[in-house]
């Protein structure tokens, strides 16, 4: 498979105070288009921070990360941005749905960016709402909502945009057992019936196993990259 | 949706302190454009076309000093007067000192003529000028105390030691302040044995290319004289009068400085806290695309329609509420008319409008420089 996210020797150093924090330390690999990968490590290991850099929301001190062929250190904030709303669809932890707009708003957001009518609008969100199954939810208010759907309608904003990454930041981190595993199985369709690229940040093992590929990391260093059993 | 949909759905999210936040910018809007108004009556009374033909001669020292009377024949032969009148301040109590309304000792048959605008029926006004007790009232003072026309009233001197006891003979309507009482100067003469003085003169110039030459001639005619004169238009006599109370336009300038900062405290501080709290979200809203202009946009739509609705909510009450209550009355004499003009409305909005603007920037500028990483470890 051809890579769409190729990173090469890539350094983030933070600062705090006077002291520097090397969160990734000269990190190379190659994302093939349709992967599933899973980042696992413990806290400060440098997971979020990979995470965060494939997804355009931080920059690296060193090195590349190419995203289909766009190095994206090398945008603007206003480019990134713009790119952001067409390649990225976020999964977060904690939802971070808009608590004052229901389930179907919530999935439009991105989409107010693009120059897609209503009605073109209404399609898109309406499909997207179907394929994480709470069409009939979508005019609910995230507080209506259990946690598991939230997180559902979050991975409808993620795809609605179809977008060339869906990067999860611990998807079921804030679920239970049976919520994180619908979540789960409905991330690892997403991967194998309409092929889209994801990218899962997990603590737990459980959910790394849902992934075709698991990245270690520690201290900032790639440890292993090893294939999921099927 | 729509992304003015969102913003207002962003703004009606806390609907107490939205509430608390429109009431308090509207008061003190409310407050801005009364004092404006009222700075506005005070300072520029009404002035027609005829007003910019009468002149006051006064005492060059002050107002409190009279003038001979016999200046008038000399005044009269100015060129360019028209017509002049004796014009004594009489400031009487009718029963009770908080019935006050301006009265004056005028020259019954010459005073009309000073004040053209004003609308008199020829017949009470004939009535008025033949009888030497009668008087003519505005018809504001004469609906405020119901009198008719015969009725007999007593004036009670303070400035001057006598009690003119009167009858109305006539009503005077429009043009002028409707609250005036005009008497004889005569009969405040005979009343006060002859005294021989004048509070000022009152005259018209043939036009207004007299104005000044009259000004200079009058002025210069009583130079050195025991009582020197200074003479100005009405409007110049009306603005030095106001200023008798002292500095007000700096003193309602300096109120309205504290409300204006007062309302950016207020505006700033909601902007601050809606913001704060939201910082997670503003993240994701950078997250899935939104740029930092488009952030800051929404950031100051939603400032600039909390303070516009606070703004016309308190602009467009002070209009209302002026525009429906007897503020003479109100006012008890003080404020005859209290008109909130386009032009203040327009001030006021234009305000709350920059207020909205100017309260949000600190905070809308901090969304910006947040990177979504920072944003989203903000807890709810």
């Amino acid at each position: 498979m051809t890579p769409i996210v190729q990173i090469r020797e890539l350094t983030r150093v933070y600062q705090q105070g006077e002291i520097d924090v090397t969160a990734l330390d000269n990190i190379s690999l190659d994302i093939p288009d349709g992967d599933f990968v899973a980042l696992m490590g413990p806290s400060g290991s440098g997971k979020s921070t990979l995470l965060h850099i494939m997804a355009g929301i931080d920059r690296p001190t060193r090195g590349s990360c190419v995203v289909r062929g766009v190095d994206v250190a090398k945008l603007s904030e206003t480019e990134l941005a713009e790119w952001r709303n067409h390649h990225i669809g976020f999964v977060f932890q904690t939802f971070n749905l808009i608590p004052v707009l229901t389930a179907f708003e919530n999935v439009e957001m991105p989409l107010l960016l693009t120059g897609l009518t209503a009605s073109e609008r209404r399609a898109h969100v309406e499909a997207a709402l179907e394929l994480v199954g709470l069409k009939d939810r979508m005019h609910h208010q995230p507080r209506q909502l259990s946690g598991g759907q939230e997180q559902r309608v979050a991975i409808a904003r993620a795809l609605v945009t179809d977008p060339t990454l869906i990067v999860a930041d611990e998807p079921t981190g804030n679920l239970d057992a049976k919520s994180a595993t619908e979540v789960l199985n409905l991330l690892v369709a997403l991967n194998r019936d309409a092929g889209k690229t994801i990218i899962m940040v997990t603590h737990d093992p459980k959910a790394a196993a849902h992934a075709r590929r698991v990245l270690h990391l520690e201290k900032g260093e790639l440890l292993k990259d090893e294939e999921t059993p099927r | 949706m729509t992304i003015a949909g969102f913003i207002l759905r962003n703004a009606l999210r806390n609907k107490r302190r939205l509430t608390l936040t429109i009431l308090s910018v509207s008061l003190s809007l409310f407050l801005f454009t009364t004092l404006q108004t009222a700075l506005r009556e005070l300072t520029q009374p009404p002035s027609t076309s005829d007003s910019a033909l009468r002149l006051i001669t006064r005492h060059r020292v002050s107002l409190a000093n009279v003038l001979p009377e016999k200046y008038q024949y000399r005044i009269q032969q100015v060129p360019g007067v028209e017509v002049v009148s004796k014009f004594t301040w009489f400031g009487g109590i009718y029963q009770d000192e908080k019935n006050f309304f301006p009265q004056f000792a005028v020259e019954p048959e010459k005073i009309f003529r000073i004040f053209t605008e004003a609308k008199v029926d020829p017949l009470e006004l004939d009535a008025f000028i033949k009888e030497r007790t009668a008087c003519i009232v505005g018809i504001k003072t004469m609906e405020r105390f119901g009198w008719k026309i015969g009725d007999r009233i007593t004036l009670r001197g303070t400035i001057w030691d006598c009690n003119p006891e009167l009858v109305i003979r006539g009503v005077y309507r429009e043009g002028i302040d409707e609250t005036n009482l005009f008497f004889h100067h005569d009969y405040f003469n005979e009343l006060m044995n002859d005294l021989g003085v004048t509070g000022t003169f009152w005259l018209r110039v043939r036009d207004e290319a007299a104005v000044q030459p009259v000004i200079d001639a009058i002025d210069a005619s009583f130079r050195n004289s025991d009582a020197e004169t200074k003479t100005e238009t009405e409007r110049a006599f009306q603005l030095g009068f106001v200023s008798m109370f002292g500095n007000i336009k700096m003193l309602i300038g300096s109120i309205s400085t504290v409300i204006v900062f007062t309302m950016v405290l207020v505006t700033a501080s909601t902007m601050s806290m809606a913001i704060r709290e939201r910082m997670r979200e503003l993240a994701v809203l950078k997250a899935i695309g939104f740029n930092g202009r488009q952030v800051f946009s929404l950031i100051l739509a939603e400032s600039f329609g909390l303070a516009m609705a606070g703004g016309l909510l308190g602009c467009v009450g002070a209009w209302a509420l002026f525009s429906n209550i007897d503020v003479y009355k109100a006012t008890q004499g003080f404020f005859i008319k209290f008109d909130v003009t386009p032009h203040i409305l327009a001030s006021g909005l234009l305000l709350a409008g920059l207020l909205g603007a100017i309260s949000c920037i600190a905070p809308a500028w901090a969304s910006i420089r947040m990177s979504v990483v920072t944003g989203l470890k903000e807890t709810d």
